[in-house]
This record gives C-alpha cells, sequence and structure tokens, in this order.
C-alpha cells in the first residue's frame, strides 16, 4: 500500500530515473513586525504565499492575532540576502567585502543579528546599487559598534509595507485577550469542579 | 427617534454577524491552508465579538442579555438575510460569500459612522480596522482564485451565480426605511446596495469572472421579517447546544 505520510511519499521510487519535478508547494515570505510605535520591526518567521499581496494577508493572521503590535511588512525570501554567520566573537562584518558599487542607486533595508537564536531586527536604511553593495555600505556605517552574527539586506521597493490607512488593522487587538492561553483560568475552574464533586 | 427602527436595525445586524461568524467558524480546523484556517477562524471570531457588541447595544435598550437573544430565539425570530445561513458547502462558496457580504458590511458599518445614534456610529468607528482587514482579506483571494487556474474560475464564477440572488436579498427593506434615512440613522438599503454593486464591480473587474446582469436577477428575501431557510434551524440547534444544557456554563 502506499504510504500517505508524504515524507514517505515525497522519496523517489527505486527504479525511477526521471528527472525530480518540482514540490507543488507555495514559496516562503519573510514576516516582520512591529510591536510599538517606534521600535525597530523584528523578524518573526515566514508564511507559504502564492504571492506578496497574499503574503501580506495570511501573515497578519498568523502572526499578529495575538500580542499587541502596530504595523507589519511582508517581503519574498528569495528578495532577502543574507550574509554567511559567525559565532563567538567575531563579527560578521569581518568577513564581508567593500565593493565598488554601481551608480544605480536604490534604498535597501539592513537587518542585524546580534544573539544567536534570536531573530534579525531592523538596524535601518541605506541606498546602494545592489544587496552586495548595501552589505558594503552596512558594513561602513556599523562595522565598528557591537558584534553581529548575520546581516540581511532587502531592497525597500520588494516590501509590501502596511500603507498609513492600513494602521488602524490592529486598533481592536489590545480586547482580545481571550486568545491568549493565559486568559482562561482552567486550573482554578478544575478545582472548582473537583471540590464541588468531593462534597 | 423610533426605537422599533432602531432596534430593528441593530437586530439585523448582529443577527447577519452571529449566524455569519457561526458558519465560518466550522471551517476551524479544516481550512484549506494553516495560515488561511487562522486567518478564517479570527474573522469569524471577529464577526461573533461585533454581534456582542449590538446585542449589547438591544441590552441597553432594554432587551434581553447577549447570551439569551443569541441563544434562545427560534429561528422565525431571526433578522439575518438567508445568505448567511447557507451551508459552507466547498471553501469557493465560503469565499464569495464572504466576499459579497464583507464588503455590503464594510459599507454599511462606513455610513453608520455619521449615525445620528452615537452608540452605532462610535461602534463603527472602532471596529474599522477589522472591517478593513475582512474586505482586503476577501479581495485578494477573489482577485487571485478569479484570475488563477481554469478550475478556480470556473468554481468562483459557479459560486458567484449561485451567491448573488441571495447577496441581493442583504438590502431587503426595513418597514421603517424611510424613518431611518429621515432621522439620519443610517443612509438606507438602496444606497447601501449602490455602493456596494460599484465596489465588487471595481474588484471582480480584476479576475476573469463574469457579473451577470444584477437586474435580471430576483432577489432572495425574507429572512429580515424571519422567513428562513431550514439550514438557520439546524445551526441554532448547534450553536445553542451547550447552552440549553447549562446555562450558567463558562468556558
Amino acid at each position: 500500500m502506499k504510504s500517505l505520510d508524504p515524507r514517505v511519499a515525497r522519496l523517489p521510487q527505486v527504479a525511477d530515473t526521471k528527472a525530480k519535478t518540482a514540490l507543488d508547494q507555495f514559496g516562503t515570505f519573510e514576516v516582520f513586525v512591529q510591536a510599538k510605535e517606534g521600535k525597530p520591526f523584528q523578524h518573526e518567521g515566514c508564511v507559504h504565499a502564492p504571492n506578496l499581496e497574499m503574503a501580506y494577508i495570511l501573515a497578519k493572521e498568523a502572526f499578529t492575532r495575538r500580542f499587541t503590535c502596530v504595523s507589519l511588512y511582508v517581503v519574498d525570501t528569495q528578495d532577502v540576502s543574507a550574509s554567511p554567520t559567525t559565532e563567538g566573537n567575531q563579527n560578521v562584518y569581518s568577513l564581508i567585502d567593500d565593493v565598488k558599487d554601481g551608480p544605480d542607486k536604490k534604498w535597501y533595508e539592513v537587518y542585524h543579528l546580534t544573539k544567536r537564536g534570536k531573530q534579525h531586527v531592523h538596524a535601518g536604511s541605506l541606498e546602494a546599487g545592489s544587496p552586495g553593495g548595501a552589505f558594503s555600505k552596512a558594513k561602513s556605517l556599523w562595522g565598528a559598534d557591537k558584534v553581529i552574527y548575520n546581516v540581511w539586506v532587502a531592497e525597500r521597493g520588494k516590501i509590501r509595507f502596511t500603507t498609513p490607512e492600513e494602521q488602524d488593522l490592529w486598533n481592536t487587538l489590545p480586547e482580545k485577550k481571550f486568545r491568549d492561553a493565559s486568559d482562561y483560568k482552567g486550573g482554578e475552574k478544575l478545582k472548582n469542579f473537583l471540590d464541588a464533586k468531593s462534597k | 427617534m423610533n426605537n422599533d427602527a432602531l432596534k430593528e436595525l441593530l437586530y439585523k445586524m448582529a443577527d447577519d454577524l452571529l449566524i455569519l461568524g457561526h458558519r465560518n467558524s466550522e471551517w476551524t480546523g479544516l481550512g484549506p491552508l494553516l495560515e488561511e484556517d487562522i486567518a478564517f477562524s479570527s474573522m469569524a471570531q471577529d464577526k461573533i465579538g461585533q454581534s456582542y457588541a449590538l446585542y449589547q447595544i438591544l441590552h441597553d435598550l432594554g432587551e434581553q442579555a447577549p447570551d439569551t437573544i443569541a441563544f434562545t430565539r427560534n429561528a422565525s425570530q431571526f433578522h439575518n438575510c438567508q445568505l448567511v445561513e447557507l451551508p459552507n458547502q466547498e471553501y469557493d462558496f465560503s469565499l464569495v460569500r464572504h466576499f459579497l457580504f464583507d464588503t455590503a458590511d464594510f459599507l454599511r458599518w462606513e455610513l453608520l459612522t455619521q449615525s445620528s445614534y452615537e452608540p452605532l456610529a462610535l461602534l463603527a468607528k472602532k471596529i474599522k480596522g477589522e472591517l478593513r482587514y475582512h474586505t482586503l482579506h476577501a479581495n485578494t483571494w477573489v482577485k487571485q482564485l478569479g484570475s488563477a487556474t481554469t478550475e478556480s474560475i470556473a468554481r468562483l464564477q459557479h459560486s458567484l451565480e449561485q451567491a448573488l440572488p441571495y447577496a441581493l436579498g442583504i438590502f431587503e427593506e426595513s418597514p421603517f426605511e424611510k424613518e431611518i434615512i429621515s432621522t439620519r440613522l443610517f443612509a438606507g438599503e438602496e444606497e447601501l446596495k449602490k455602493q456596494w454593486l460599484q465596489k465588487i464591480n471595481e474588484v471582480l473587474i480584476q479576475t476573469q469572472l463574469r457579473v451577470p446582469d444584477i437586474s435580471t436577477l430576483t432577489p432572495i428575501t425574507g429572512g429580515r421579517s424571519g422567513h428562513h431557510s431550514e439550514h438557520l434551524t439546524l445551526l441554532l440547534n448547534e450553536m445553542g447546544e451547550v447552552f440549553r444544557i447549562d446555562p450558567t456554563a463558562e468556558w
């Protein structure tokens, strides 16, 4: 019988020598959330979606249906360039070469990983002619600061931001505490139930 | 202001939201994608929250408590349009209903931000962001599936044709329509329908879906005066089950 487990079903058949076909799956999009006005955007994870706009609407509930926040944006994973990753006291900027950048400048958003196991946080914006140029410029701006373990850059024009009129999407979120597990005093109810039962 | 006119408006809005909120919540755990399952469930929860706020206003006007109103009435005492009580069927139908209803709902609340009845105007302003997301979600899906594959276009087209006569039933007029408009409680169903047609066309024109000539369709009405399909009774039996067993139950 053919297994229904996708991890098994996805394996190639032994006698099958055909070229591997692409998986019938969506691409991924990186999701960044701003917890409070004035705070930097932080990477929260990714969503699968067929395109950028679908990624935005799916990310909105997948990542911001609980804890209060004020804004969110998404970008195709393939539009994010990542540096190598370092450990210990090695600053990743020491591995980044200075490149001679092209003349056609665009805005890039830059993200830093300041602690292994944590999330990337928005460090700032800069103008560059290519992702490589953006890394190089980021190094000149922030390379001498504290140790950074990984850097991402993403072209601003590729990002699906929350528009000014969409800022009200999260207005009623603080009132939805019932979405948090902590809002359910299950232990107390169980105790009352057991007490009532034992009487 | 005539309280009967106000209550009629509040009841039909609250009942639409409660019944559709419950229907949409039936997708929880069964949605086509994990993220979509979460999004659709959140919006269902929003709708039930909005209906609760309206039942609370009714309670302040002397009606019974929200839970009593929600869980103890018979189908013939509900004022929701028939569109919202129809079974979910496949996801394409649920999406098309979500698009048609939520577009009207967004516009209704937008008009109500100008209502002469302050509690309603305040609530309209408060929930604007929720409604904005609901329509953004609906429009994005309809644009996506309405132009994706032969199957997705055919499915949406079929659901659109099935749902439209019911959607026109959203705008069934109230016996107090003139008064509702003259006292600036609400701009009225005719105005709402005009704005709705424009909005749904703006979205559908960006897809490969064909919009049938609306003037040839017969609206399916009766819901506003308590005439419903058999589906509503089944839904109410399920929704009120726990309350009927134990009215004091909390969870």
